[in-house]
């Protein structure tokens, strides 16, 4: 063979072999398949409203159907321009008489009626659902969504999957999980049972009203007070005494207990496990970057975030109708008779219970 | 020379393996977002410093959005801090003023040290907000990101916060381009691996927040680098506060689309971080403070990463010299792994993390773009060495810094 043509060959061969894997680069960069910039969210905050906002502008084009309905007490059928089936009630109990379910108790129609919508038990609604009236659901129901213009009551076992806005109030029984958004411009009351992740409303309520009874009548007692004092921070595990005060922020590189009856007016860290025993106000923020202990009828003013996992006992309230608040941790525990209001935050998993 | 080589393979192994180790934790690791769900809180009042120094094709587009961000308005002041500009900044910051009385307030610097740092230092005057937030006057804030960047500023042990810079002329040419990728690596792994594993995320002097009081206990802006975010992370640090890293409080800027311009940027970035280095490195490792050990030896290592290009460079040249002086330069398997290491994972290392962040980001194809980041490594590598030998010469010869400001290209508003 010519030596000539074997370097050649050679050299050719060595140059192919280093272009391979530059095909797909130089083919990505000729055609500009993936060059748009990384979709960053501009218009809106993660609002908790934001689907059933959007759910509300979906379903206005039925505005007409709606109130026709409503006031011939008739129910009609059709499509929205997407293809999807709904059905507009005139009178809302007529859900519970009407063929609604399918063989395998499924209702894949999306509903709405103007007026106080009453659904039967045992039945998956696999579309969106609205009610310009009252909403009560039935026992054991599965949700996809809904909006209520009023009050929303979820039976006993009931799960929603994506959303549940309720202008009015929000209730749900016993043993119900709400795997999405719930939120309300009223209030929410979870009983024992409960699941959640996140919820938001001026008032959140674990428990009847007799159980969440202390921590609102504690609210109307005492305000916070502004902390002006430079923070401490600390080495080690701290412990602030019962019925002691103390004044500014605290940093504890280490374990914190706070005693019952204390008084802290300042925010609070820990980078360990913290404790706050019974009756204990705080007048800022409570963080923790392992794990929360709440006692019971504590009074925290500021967001309550723990990391890994947060308890909090009865009649303990966070922020106040005034200075609405978030709580917010991966696992959450609340007993009945906790009161939040603002927004209460489990990402992984959020519990109702009995008694910790 | 020998154990010169065997030292610079021993601390690019000790960064090849850091690579690995943020990488993995990213994709593999608990994922701390601890401020992110706070959504509804009796929210501070903040003083948002927007820097610009000639700003005219970019501050309209700033302040737009920041008058529209979702935060209480009465609790908001932006001050625009117009350094020197010679062109129509000042112009369009005081119609921005006219249009939102009480919003802004702006603040026109027209004499005084140059640098972003001098000018944040003179203005700082008008605030008196615990809570500051800074942006370049590049940066388009959406509706939601002074929330999130406020929101840390709850927990007392923070002093400061920094969210996600997110290129939007990415598009643009094959410099833009892997820029953006560089900027996936930095902020979608980097900086998000250092918060998962309570290091030393770094503040990034925009799309960024400091506690005022943190600020004073620090003794304020250092106008003397070049750098004031990396130099502000170490003194918190060394004070015992922490910066926090909000991955999902993302925020468009424009990146250098020449060349020249990019050379020039990362050169400053390589000056100031060098001189924190020398200003923090030995009390960081070896001082009576408030940082963790972890903190210490990442802190450490974050410190070192511009000073590694001309180490690098360094370890080539050492190599071919003992190649052709005909040393047998390594010996037995522990040469060959050593060799190993630099040659090819040291290199993969930092190709993997951009990778894993691509892939995190969910852009599937400008991955694809991988092997060329190779030019815009070499690229780094000389202008990094290039601007520490400068700098060194700098010290020797006792010349003064000058700052250069990075060129935009957006075309402005009219």
């Amino acid at each position: 063979m010519n030596p000539y043509l074997a370097v050649a060959g050679l050299v050719a061969a060595s140059a192919a072999m280093f272009m391979l894997p530059l095909i797909p680069a130089l083919v990505e960069f000729k055609r500009h398949q993936d060059d748009q910039p990384l979709k960053v969210i501009q218009e809106h905050a993660g609002e908790i409203r934001f689907f059933s906002d959007g759910f509300r502008n979906y379903i206005n084009p039925l505005q007409a159907v709606l109130q026709e309905c409503f006031a011939s007490g008739g129910n009609a059928k059709g499509m929205l321009a997407d293809g999807a089936e709904y059905l507009v009630l005139g009178r809302g109990e007529d859900a519970l008489t009407l063929p609604l379910r399918q063989q395998d108790e499924t209702c894949s129609l999306m509903l709405a009626t103007n007026a106080d919508l009453v659904l039967p038990a045992d039945t998956t609604f696999s579309r969106d659902i609205y009610a310009g009236g009252g909403f009560i659901g039935g026992m054991e129901n599965k949700y996809r969504a809904i909006l209520g213009e009023k009050d929303v009551q979820l039976g006993h076992g009931s799960k929603v999957m994506r959303w549940v806005h309720a202008v009015g109030a929000f209730r749900a029984e016993e043993c119900c999980d709400l795997y999405g958004r719930v939120s309300s411009d009223s209030s929410i009351r979870l009983r024992a049972g409960c699941t959640f992740l996140r919820l938001n409303a001026p008032r959140i309520e674990a428990g009847s009203s007799e159980q969440t009874a202390a921590a609102n009548t504690r609210r109307a007692r005492e305000a916070p007070t502004p902390s002006q004092s430079p923070r401490r921070l600390q080495d080690g595990d701290f412990v602030i005494g019962p019925d002691e005060e103390f004044t500014g922020d605290l940093v504890v590189r280490g374990k914190l207990r706070v005693g019952e009856g204390a008084r802290v007016w300042g925010s609070v860290k820990s980078e360990k496990e913290m404790t706050i025993e019974d009756a204990v106000l705080v007048g800022g923020s409570l963080i923790s970057a392992t794990t929360a202990r709440i006692g019971a009828n504590c009074a925290i003013y500021g967001p309550v975030i723990a990391e890994r996992e947060l308890e909090i006992q009865a009649g303990t309230s966070c922020g106040s109708p005034e200075h609405p608040t978030t709580v917010s941790a991966p696992r959450i525990r609340i007993e009945e008779g906790v009161v939040v209001f603002g927004t209460l935050w489990a990402r992984e998993k959020g519990q109702v219970v009995d008694r910790i | 020379m020998i154990y010169v080589l065997y030292g610079i393979v021993a601390v690019i192994c000790v960064y090849t393996a850091r690579h690995y180790w943020f990488t993995l934790n990213r994709l593999f690791g608990f994922q701390r977002h601890p401020y992110i769900d706070i959504d509804t809180a009796d929210w501070p009042p903040v003083t948002v410093l927007v820097a610009a120094h000639n700003e005219e094709k970019v501050i309209a587009n700033a302040l737009s959005a920041l008058m529209s961000v979702k935060y209480p308005a009465d609790k908001m002041l932006v001050v625009p801090v117009n350094d020197r500009s010679t062109d129509r900044t000042r112009e369009i910051i005081d119609e921005f003023v006219a249009r939102f009385p009480g919003r802004i307030r702006p603040f026109h610097r027209v004499e005084g040290k140059g640098g972003k740092a001098a000018a944040l230092k003179d203005a700082m005057e008008l605030v008196d907000t615990e809570v500051i937030l800074i942006f370049d006057a590049d940066y388009i804030p959406g509706a939601g990101l002074i929330k999130q960047l406020t929101a840390p500023f709850f927990d007392p042990e923070v002093g400061g916060v920094m969210g996600r810079v997110v290129p939007m002329n990415c598009g643009t040419n094959i410099l833009t381009r892997l820029l953006d990728l560089e900027r996936s690596g930095g902020y979608q792994v980097d900086q998000q691996a250092r918060m998962n594993l309570r290091l030393v995320p770094q503040h990034g002097g925009t799309v960024a927040g400091v506690r005022l009081s943190a600020l004073r206990e620090i003794g304020g802006w250092n106008d003397e680098t070049l750098t004031e975010d990396t130099d502000l992370t170490y003194r918190l640090l060394l004070h015992g506060w922490k910066t926090v890293y909000q991955n999902r409080s993302e925020c468009y800027e424009e990146v250098p689309e020449t060349w020249q311009v990019r050379i020039k940027q990362i050169m400053r970035w390589a000056k100031g971080h060098n001189q924190a280095m020398v200003a923090y490195g030995l009390h960081l490792l070896f001082g009576k403070h408030r940082a963790t050990p972890r903190e210490r030896l990442d802190g450490a290592l974050l410190l070192g990463v511009y000073i590694m290009a001309p180490f690098t460079m360094l370890g080539w040249i050492l190599a071919l010299a003992v190649f052709y002086q005909g040393i047998a330069p390594l010996h037995g398997i522990i040469a060959i792994l050593a060799v190993t290491a630099y040659a090819a994972v040291g290199n993969m290392a930092a190709f993997f993390e951009i990778a894993a962040a691509v892939r995190l980001d969910g852009n599937c194809k400008r991955i694809r773009l991988l092997p060329f980041l190779i030019m815009g490594f070499t690229v780094s590598i000389f202008s990094v060495s290039r601007a520490a030998f400068s700098q060194v010469k700098d010290a020797l010869t006792g010349a003064e810094f000058h700052w250069d400001k990075t060129e935009r290209f957006r075309k402005a508003e009219s």
